[in-house]
């Protein structure tokens, strides 16, 4: 179906990728891993029309193609869903399902012929939502898919998806590798981009392994291919931090805790509860809208509950985001483009933003040179590669993590809220940030978790809550603490506890 | 909290090894660490340059005193043009400068007619717009309105306040032989009269607020990333009220200055003020989608503006053309802007990533 030869690119004098090769076959899912950095999204935009490759030649069909840009790609029937979000949110289902060429009768947009349309894709991706819905109202797994649904909707023969579950709780992302194999079978050639490596072996065909712009594992069958044998691929001779052991938990508890009594907030908790010690990693688990994350929106303030109280570990409950930042509560967010960076500011800005400019300290008119040298020290012991006074959109998804760990370091806080900390980062990154987090935690913090991905829970959690509904229903730790357990626990239909 | 701080750096180390220490750290980066130009070099350079080539067509036109004369006009809507890179720097606008600028020259005149001390009246008046300033910002705030909307309409009520107490006339008889008016309006030190000094002065002091005040860093943290300035617990409200509130009293000033220079209260005075000040700060340099600013560059690009209308006067232009001549201006300099900018990008690329 789609030939790719030789593909070359070089940005300035960096090699993104250098001679790689890849054929999409009809009625096959193609995986695409490799750590950031790797050439993934390069070699994805250069398929997808998005960049022009310096060197080497894609073929369509048997016939040579050159994509101008990425329309022409589409139109030639490559289709891609990228990462980051591409809805329009503040229009409806419908209008974000044909953004352009909308169906039209008598000059005039026809909703009527734009539902027709629609409707067997949507219900093929198992979506039901009200057609002149806002999407900027919908849940994040269903705008995900609406993405995928407009893909499918210029019924295209190549379908990319680049990192298509990274957003997903779990059973979206079920949902969506079944809906994957099924548009396989239709004959459609899949090109998919993860960085679950466990998903990829059970959606994919075939795994392309990239590592500094070369495929150093082309095209092999997926059911010949190990996990520990891809990560060993992806990461070359410094492989250790993937194959990191199981480390002893031991319940660390001492410091003083976050407690939860009662608390309440409406729609979203019912009298919870809980109790996280200083040391100790608790996960938040549970399906989208079960209130984990409410308790970490009620730990840094951004929600108040009807009922019960919040205290941190210095006795204080938390009034606003603001005030919870001043009482050293950090948030830590896996959108870190969203809710982390200023992705035009220099690093140093953004480390020493939430001391200087949240908390207030440092002195209304300080040395630069001092703040800029504190940064510098932070992020060294983060060991984020990128100079003090590079912008912060100019780094890597890893190093952009790290540097938004860094900005929340620098104030000292008491308690970690972290929330899908290692989002779309690569395996390299995601162990040594999880190796910050325990080190953090044995400093006598108290860290707290909420993370999409269970295989994170699992690592790095000393026990994990799982929620349904708004309360607490299981407690997982030590030997009950496994990957099918926690998605068990967070599925089950627990009956309707007693009041 | 029991973090331990990052340490400040061993005071034995010299500050210039810093770039050496940097340089070994793990994996070195191709830096670009040399100081880029700044961003209101540009600016400035185009107000050079537009001076140097009327004064070669009109050579009169570099005669000190109309130097002067043309910054002296600049003042008014340069003051606020600086007041207004805070409000743009974090996202908002501030529409209601040019009512603000009208009910504090009538306002001044008022109370100076009615026997108030006028350096009293004065510091009445930069009081009175701070405070509607910050109300600006509080209604912005509270009501969760647009800035747009709320000094919008706060612009009409300001300026209708301005006619009504002006009873729709300017406000005369004041006492001309007053210091007041004597060192604010018609004074000069070292040949350059009081105005221009008080508009340096703004300059220079909005400069480092803007650059290196707390203050100045959370206006612009607001607007690079409003979301994360939240997360980051940066105190949103507070921060809108005060920058509203500086744009306010920069009104102020130029309202005092005018009172001064007049010697009247007109209570038409400065119709679309707040529109030239907006296009002022934006060819100096401060997008409308915040997180950037230049005090200094606002200040330039007034001045831009005041050159042209200036020269449209050595070159006889018909003075019903000065509007359109503006309005070509203010497009011509907010388009080259971006142009420069992108010729500086190709000049310098930065470093890619893959």
């Amino acid at each position: 179906m789609l030939v790719a030869e030789g593909l070359a690119k070089h940005y300035g004098g960096v090699t993104a990728l250098d001679g790689v090769g890849i054929t999409l076959e009809a009625g096959e899912v193609h995986a695409l891993v490799g750590e950031n950095g790797a050439g993934k999204s390069t070699l994805v935009k250069i398929i997808s029309g998005v960049v022009r490759p310096d060197g080497g030649t894609i073929e369509l069909d048997g016939a040579p193609v050159r994509f101008a840009d990425a329309r022409q790609a589409a139109r030639q029937g490559v289709a891609i869903v990228s990462q980051e979000l591409m809805t329009y949110d503040d229009l409806t289902v419908l209008e974000n399902l044909f953004p352009y060429g909308a169906p039209l009768r008598r000059g005039l947009v026809s909703n009527r012929e734009m539902r027709r349309l629609a409707r067997p894709v949507l219900s093929e991706l198992g979506l039901d939502p009200a057609p002149y819905a806002r999407v900027g109202s919908l849940p994040l797994a269903d705008r995900q898919l609406l993405e995928i649904c407009r893909a499918l909707l210029q019924e295209p023969r190549v379908l990319i998806l680049d990192e298509p579950t990274s957003a997903l709780p779990r059973e979206a992302a079920d949902r969506l590798a079944a809906t994957t194999r099924r548009l396989a079978d239709r004959g459609l050639a899949v090109l998919y981009i993860s960085h679950f490596l466990e998903e990829v072996m059970r959606v994919a065909d075939r795994v392309t392994v990239l590592r500094d712009g070369h495929a150093v594992l082309p095209a092999a069958p997926a059911s010949g291919v190990g996990l520990d044998s891809l990560v060993t691929a992806m990461l070359g001779a410094a492989a250790p931090a993937a194959a990191d052991p199981r480390r002893v938990r031991r319940a660390r508890t001492g410091g003083a805790p976050v407690a939860f009594t009662d608390v309440t907030v409406p729609g979203r908790l019912r009298e919870v509860s809980l109790n996280a010690a200083g040391g100790e990693i608790v996960g938040l688990a549970g399906l989208q809208g079960s209130g984990h994350l409410a308790v970490l929106d009620a730990v840094c303030g951004r929600v108040r509950p009807s009922r019960g109280a919040v205290r941190l570990p210095n006795g204080v409950t938390p009034r606003s985001a603001r005030h919870a930042v001043t009482a050293g509560v950090a948030y830590v967010s896996g959108d870190r483009k969203g809710r982390g960076l200023m992705l035009d500011k220099p690093l140093w800005e953004n480390v020493t933003s939430v001391t200087w400019l949240g908390q207030g300290r440092d002195g209304a008119l300080p040395r630069r040179s001092r703040l800029v040298e504190r940064a510098r020290t932070g992020l060294e012991r983060l060991r984020v590669r990128g100079d003090v006074h590079a912008r912060a959109g100019d780094l890597s998804g890893g190093n952009q993590q790290k540097a938004v760990l860094a900005k929340w370091l620098d104030a000292g806080p008491a308690v970690l809220a972290l929330d899908d900390p290692t989002r779309g980062v690569d395996v390299g990154a995601r162990a040594e940030l999880h190796r910050i987090v325990r080190d953090l935690a044995a400093e006598g913090k108290v860290v707290l978790v909420a993370s999409s991905d269970l295989a994170e829970l699992v690592d790095l959690c000393d026990r994990v809550l799982v929620f349904q509904h708004g309360k607490v229903v299981d407690t997982l730790a030590a030997e009950r603490l496994t990957e099918p357990g926690l998605s068990l626990a967070m599925n089950a239909g627990f009956a309707a506890p007693a009041p | 909290m029991s973090v331990p701080r990052p340490p400040d750096p061993p005071p034995s180390a010299p500050a210039p090894a810093n770039d050496e220490d940097a340089a070994t750290a793990p994996r070195p980066r191709a830096r670009r660490r040399r100081r880029p130009v700044p961003d209101e070099a540009g600016v400035v350079g185009v107000l050079v340059l537009l001076v140097a080539a009327v004064g070669l067509l009109q050579p009169d036109f570099l005669r000190t005193d109309n130097l002067l004369t043309t910054a002296h006009n600049s003042v008014y809507v340069g003051l606020m043009a600086c007041g207004m890179v805070f409000a743009l720097a974090m996202r908002e606008v501030d529409l209601s400068v040019g009512g603000m600028y009208a009910m504090g020259v009538v306002v001044g005149a008022l109370l100076i007619r009615e026997g108030t001390p006028t350096w009293a009246a004065a510091v009445a008046v930069l009081a009175l717009t701070a405070l509607l300033g910050a109300v600006n910002g509080a209604v912005t705030t509270y009501l969760r309105l647009p800035s747009f909307i709320v000094t919008l309409a706060t612009a009409m009520l300001l300026r209708g306040v301005g006619l009504a107490l002006a009873e729709g006339k300017q406000i005369t008889d004041l006492p001309p032989d007053d210091a007041f008016f004597r060192v604010l309006g018609g004074g000069e030190l070292l040949g350059v009269p009081n105005a221009v000094w008080v508009f340096a002065a703004a300059v220079a002091a909005l400069t480092v607020l803007f650059t290196r005040t707390r203050f100045g860093a959370r206006v612009r943290a607001i607007g690079s990333n409003p979301e994360a300035a939240e997360f980051g617990g940066l105190p949103i409200a507070r921060t809108r009220i005060a920058a509203l509130a500086l744009s306010g009293l920069m009104a102020g000033f130029a309202a005092v200055l005018a009172l001064a220079f007049f010697i009247a209260g007109d209570p038409t005075i400065g119709q679309g003020y707040e529109l030239t000040a907006i296009a002022a700060a934006i060819i100096g340099g401060t997008p409308l989608k915040g997180g950037l600013g230049s005090v200094l560059g606002a200040a330039a690009g007034c001045l831009i503006l005041g050159v042209v209308t200036a020269a449209l006067v050595f070159f006889e232009v018909p003075i019903n053309w000065t509007t359109f001549a503006t309005g070509g201006v203010i497009l011509v300099a907010v388009g080259a802007a971006p142009l420069l900018r992108r010729v500086r990008e190709l000049r310098g690329p930065r470093t890619a990533r893959p």
